[in-house]
């Protein structure tokens, strides 16, 4: 009897513990939510040049992290959170190439992929509203078009290390390669955005 | 020395384009940052407790229901001790045996026999006085 009593207090310690750390844990997985979200779908948006389909896939990682690593520290949530994101957009990217596959098959798509013009497919600064004109920065334009014709290692190893600042051990993890392949794509990056947009770009 | 040079155009070139990145960021609009939220609260739910309680537990509540059905199912077609009316293809059966077409060839002399009776009870003392 009295064992079962001890049993039975011990379990809703247990459990009074467990409520206690997951809510603190839900805290904590939404305010690094929060930090990182909007760079995420920036990050996300480059690598697909959509902006609905890089809020699913932003989301889509954010559930993935929170379902299978909100256990992990904090510290490797961020490399975790990219991978599952840059997963998703290199997923994104083969789909979209059987669907155009598919659809050249039926006399529909875009014959020729390797020929998309993505300065040319950039959003025309002229169609613009004068609200969107104001937030409108060329720069960035210029930037994002730059980086969406850059092969997509060297693109994901710029924006993690960059705008992401995530040291080159964590870009390897997020990267899901080594650190020389990290270091190499990087460089690459840099010689080929610098040498797109020019000396004159601010 | 041109090294060094080279070096510092690019840090500039990448502090510029982080620049640029954040400002990009910070000027997205308010229905992508509703919908950045209301991702982030779908994510938060996964280890809410009880988030996914109704979820994981409805694959084994469809079994269970499942088992539950078809146990009544069966019991319902068992035999019964209990009295219960007799269907049409029971009447059926009893009325196409040899023993009914038996009563049938039979049925003037059943019919003459139930007529007797009648007349009897009808000539009994006391049966009908007036």
């Amino acid at each position: 009897m009295n064992a079962c009593v001890v049993s039975f207090a011990v379990s809703c310690r247990d459990k009074h513990h467990t409520g206690v750390s997951t809510l603190q844990r839900e805290q904590e997985l939404n305010r690094f939510f929060a930090e990182v979200e909007g760079r995420a779908l920036r990050i996300a948006e480059i690598g697909v040049r959509d902006r609905d389909e890089a809020l699913d896939l932003v989301q889509d990682a954010m559930i993935k992290l929170a379902r299978k690593y909100a256990d992990r520290t904090g510290a490797e949530w961020t490399p975790l959170f990219y991978r599952i994101l840059q997963n998703g957009v290199r997923d994104w990217h083969r789909r979209a190439a059987v669907r155009n596959r598919v659809m050249v098959w039926f006399g529909r798509g875009n014959k020729d992929d390797e020929d998309y013009d993505v300065v040319a497919a950039a959003p025309d600064p002229i169609g613009r509203t004068p609200d969107e004109e104001l937030q409108s920065d060329q720069a960035m334009d210029s930037l994002d078009a730059a980086l969406a014709a850059l092969p997509g290692r060297q693109r994901e190893a710029f924006m993690l290390r960059t705008f992401e600042g995530l040291n080159v051990a964590g870009t390897a993890v997020a990267m899901g390669c080594g650190e020389g392949s990290v270091k190499t794509h990087y460089s690459r990056a840099v010689h080929s955005l610098r040498e797109t947009l020019g000396e004159h770009w601010q | 020395m041109t090294e060094r040079k080279d070096n510092a155009t690019e840090n500039a070139f990448v502090e510029r384009a982080k620049q640029h990145f954040d400002k990009s960021v910070a000027n997205l609009d308010g229905e992508t940052r509703s919908r950045l939220n209301r991702g982030r609260q779908a994510a938060l739910a996964e280890i809410a407790p009880g988030g996914r309680t109704w979820i994981e537990w409805a694959p084994a509540a469809g079994v269970a229901a499942a088992a539950v059905v078809a146990v009544v199912m069966w019991t319902g077609n068992q035999p019964s001790d209990e009295l219960t009316p007799t269907s049409a293809s029971t009447d059926i059966e009893i009325l196409f045996t040899e023993d009914s077409f038996e009563m049938l060839e039979d049925l003037e002399f059943y019919s003459w026999i139930e007529l007797d009776d009648e007349t009897d009870e009808t000539l009994q003392p006391g049966g009908h006085v007036g």
